[in-house]
């Protein structure tokens, strides 16, 4: 006991298992009494969204969903314990969970191509990219801080540019057509790349990796390197595509690590608006 | 007379560092190359990129001698001429050119500058753009007004457009599901209509006529204007339990408050269900009033839970048979009821497997003796059997010739006129003096013939055997004697079948075609027509409510009995009518499902 105590004094507790799991319980809680609710109540017809324990079950998820997008705001009042941020991240997760459940059950098992829903589809969505975002915010950055040892983003774009200096003074002195194989490099080469490169790590038409292969065989096919020029380039080049590597892992990284909240936001309003045109149609066509 | 060069250097901090040199030259070389006059490090230079001189005019020529098309003024030229008074911009690469006048007439001014010169605020701008996936994805701002809108008019406003527009009045030609292909209002559908309401899918309107006020009974009623309902409203009312507990009250109430009270159509009829959804009703539905009813209502019914607790039947039988309303009776089943229909009929004797009758159906082709469906036919439901009638099921046996006259034609008597049968028979005696030859006695209730006497006397005489023991009429009627001795005014007692003996549920034969008639209907020992040959409840329970072949025989309340079957009045008043039920589609409906 003693140990844990002073492990607890010690470590970081993560909002996961904030409080010993207080919110993991509370939601399990929840979703037991709805879960049993929905089982032991004689729904007429059948169960549905329209029953009592229908009504009761919509009103706890939407309140609940409310509740959960306010995430957006308290996040951004620093305040400390009872109600602190992670108490409120950490209960935001677990209750965020808890609506796969309750969700569900308000549905009834009732899904066709309308409203009702939509909005459950995309509260499914904020739900499972909720999900990816716990993983991606637990595994993710040991990965980032492996990769980037001691560099920071900026020494990682200043080595870049540093050596894209260098590449540049190197081939002055070429002749047109070697020197157009190095300007590949220098601006047919971007560091992060689109939407694609950034989350997969494939930069299919990487300019440095092409001047790379264009000079080395320049060199291969024995043109004359006064000066050794060819081959400096070809260690600048190489050491580049070195330093491109590392930047890029960590802009995937980056990007695996942020992609979830532009599905998760945007998919939160598009669910508010959902929800709101649910509630509405189904009172006004009562 | 000198060509100026400045070169620019933009610092870090926004300000630029000029460097001025003089060349004494009439002609300059501009390129990459270290010999180059003005050196320009700039990958996409040329080594020898340009070269500058002055005409004797005063003007200035540029010549590209890279082969590289210069770039002055926006136009692209192999050379130019520039007046230094007018200037101009001369772009190489990522450097510009500027040859102006100087402050003397003679001087020309080369500035010399780089377009792009990245600083901090460019530096950090970049690595947020290199690192951050905001440059790759719209805005999360963007996304989220987009998703709202969007979503807040496809979803919302779209339909409620749609809802205030006035329907097009529905006519026998056009039904509503020709209307319109696509109504944006079934966005809103919570789930696929009944089988019977599947035309009006996209005419929501059609039941939801008030925004925000539950489907109403008007609106129900606008098509169903035939549908009787289960009791008077008030009986129905009082019949329900009052709401127990704080949750049933709290229930009621907000029931109350948002005009969702039970016992409205929609209460039972839950539509977006499915093709059967609504005539789906819960199956406490029945007992949640019938199981404690009597407490509530004074009422002859009893109370039932369900068919494990439902009384015997009680029959609805012809206590007093008359040509018109016959006196019906409602008696259980166990008080071993006695009917007064007013005929002799023994189902006993006609179902003997020997014996007379055995033979004159065997003698008729109609096997070795005769079964119930020889007399009793199917409706045309298969629900009960069309009433027996004498012509029909029994004259084939029972004919009424009487005598073949002097022609070789055989007489007959009609049926159900006895008055004309004493005319019949007085006349046809006065006229032939009697039957030139005898009918065989081969039928039951064949006429005897009288001898002897006038011709006026033996047909007197056979007019009181027809209708006395032993004759065609007294074997099956009960007469009523002349109203004075020796007149011939016989009469024959009312007869009144009864056509249904439980009106008041359904009992399908069509669908027990499995099971024999006998096993039901104790026919065979039945040696009295005043045996109600109906089996009790005790009966039915041996299947209903059992698992048989496999499958539960349904034992529910809407197994027999319909809701919308009218009043229940308790036993019929005098003189009232045999009720016929009304077809209830819900149950059509749920039969054809079902087949």
């Amino acid at each position: 006991m003693a140990s844990r105590a002073a492990n607890r004094g010690a470590l970081h507790e993560g909002f996961l298992r904030h409080n010993g799991f207080r919110w993991l319980k509370i939601a399990s809680v929840l979703c037991i009494t709805a879960l049993a609710a929905y089982l032991l109540v004689d729904a007429e017809p059948r169960p549905n969204g329209g029953t009592a324990v229908g009504y009761a079950l919509g009103t706890i998820g939407a309140l609940l969903i409310l509740w959960l997008t306010m995430l957006g705001l308290r996040k951004r009042v620093i305040s400390r314990g009872r109600y602190s941020l992670k108490a409120w991240t950490s209960a935001h997760v677990y209750l965020g969970l808890s609506l796969i459940t309750i969700v569900t059950l308000h549905t009834g098992f009732q899904l066709g191509w309308n409203v009702h829903t939509l909005a459950y589809a995309l509260m499914m969505i904020v739900v499972l990219s909720g999900i990816w975002g716990v993983i991606a915010y637990g595994t993710l950055p040991r990965t980032l801080s492996a990769n980037r040892g001691e560099a920071t983003q900026g020494q990682m774009l200043e080595g870049l540019r540093l050596l894209d200096r260098q590449l540049h003074d190197a081939a002055q002195p070429l002749l047109p057509r070697q020197s157009e194989m190095v300007r590949e490099s220098l601006e047919n080469c971007s560091v992060g790349g689109g939407l694609y490169a950034r989350l997969t790590g494939r930069h299919r038409r990487c300019g440095n990796a092409r001047a790379l292969t264009a000079v080395k065989a320049e060199l291969r096919a024995g043109r004359p390197d006064p000066g050794q020029r060819l081959s400096l380039i070809v260690s600048l080049l190489e050491r580049k595509e070195a330093a491109l590597g590392q930047a890029r892992r960590h802009i995937r990284t980056r990007a695996l690590l942020e992609v979830w909240l532009y599905i998760h936001v945007p998919a939160t309003f598009a669910l508010i608006a959902a929800l709101t045109a649910h509630i509405v149609s189904v009172f006004y066509y009562w | 007379m000198s060509i100026i060069l400045r070169q620019i250097t933009r610092r870090a901090g926004g300000g630029e560092i000029a460097r001025t040199s003089t060349l004494d030259k009439t002609e300059v070389l501009i390129g990459r190359g270290t010999d180059c006059d003005v050196q320009i490090p700039d990958l996409a230079v040329m080594l020898r990129h340009a070269r500058l001189h002055r005409l004797a005019s005063g003007r200035v020529a540029l010549d590209a001698l890279g082969g590289v098309p210069l770039n002055i003024g926006g136009r692209f030229v192999e050379r130019g001429e520039i007046d230094p008074a007018s200037g101009a911009r001369v772009v190489l690469g990522s450097h510009v050119l500027t040859i102006a006048a100087g402050d003397t007439a003679d001087d020309i001014v080369v500035t010399v500058e780089r377009t792009d010169a990245p600083g901090d605020a460019a530096a950090a701008r970049d690595e947020a753009r290199t690192f951050g996936l905001d440059a790759v994805m719209p805005g999360k701002r963007p996304m989220v007004w987009l998703s709202l809108v969007a979503v807040l008019a496809v979803f919302l406003a779209w339909p409620i457009w749609a809802s205030l527009q006035p329907r097009p009045a529905a006519t026998p030609a056009t039904p509503t599901v020709q209307r319109v292909n696509f109504a944006p209002d079934q966005l809103w559908t919570s789930g696929p209509l009944s089988a019977a309401h599947a035309n009006l899918s996209n005419d929501c309107g059609a039941c939801h006529d008030k925004a925000f006020v539950s489907v109403r009974d008007e609106t129900c009623r606008a098509c169903h204007d035939k549908l009787p309902d289960h009791a008077p409203l008030n009986r129905m009312q009082a019949a329900r339990a009052a709401p127990a507990g704080l949750f049933g009250e709290a229930k009621a109430k907000l029931d109350a408050a948002t005009h969702l009270t039970v016992g409205r159509c929609a209460s039972c009829h839950k539509e977006h269900e499915g093709p059967d959804g609504a005539l789906m009703v819960a199956s406490t539905f029945c007992s949640d009033c019938h199981a404690g009813l009597k407490g509530r209502l004074n009422t002859a019914l009893s109370n039932v839970a369900g068919f494990d607790t439902h009384p015997q039947f009680r029959a609805t039988i012809v206590s007093t048979p008359a040509a018109k309303n016959p006196l019906l009776t409602r008696v259980s089943l166990d008080a071993k009821p006695r009917e007064n229909s007013g005929l002799k009929f023994p189902h006993k004797l006609h179902l003997a497997a020997d014996g007379g009758v055995a033979r004159m159906a065997s003698e008729q082709g109609q096997g070795a003796r005769l079964d119930c469906a020889d007399c009793h036919t199917p409706d045309a439901d298969g629900v009960r059997f069309v009433g027996v009638d004498m012509e029909k099921n029994c004259a084939s046996c029972h004919d009424l010739a009487f005598a073949r006259d002097r022609s070789g034609v055989v007489r007959t008597l009609p049926h159900g006129r006895p008055e004309q049968v004493v005319g019949i028979m007085r006349d046809f005696y006065r006229a032939q003096g009697g039957p030139s030859t005898f009918v065989d006695r081969r039928r039951p209730g064949i006429v005897r013939t009288v001898a002897g006497g006038s011709a006026g006397a033996r047909g007197d005489a056979a007019v009181r055997a027809v209708f006395s023991r032993g004759g065609a009429c007294f074997d099956c009627h009960a007469v009523t004697p002349p109203s004075r001795a020796g007149a011939l005014d016989f009469g024959i007692a009312p007869v009144s079948l009864a056509d249904h003996y439980l009106p008041k549920g359904q009992f399908p034969h069509k669908r027990h075609t499995a099971v024999k008639c006998e096993s039901c209907h104790a026919a065979a020992t039945s040696s009295t027509a005043s045996d109600v040959l109906l089996p009790g409840v005790a009966s039915c329970r041996e299947c209903h409510g059992k698992v048989t072949a496999g499958a539960t025989v349904p034992a529910t309340c809407d197994t027999c009995h319909g809701y919308h079957e009218g009043p229940a009045t308790g036993a019929l008043p005098v003189g009232h009518p045999l009720p016929k039920p009304v077809k209830v589609a819900a149950r059509e409906v749920r039969r054809r499902g079902a087949a």
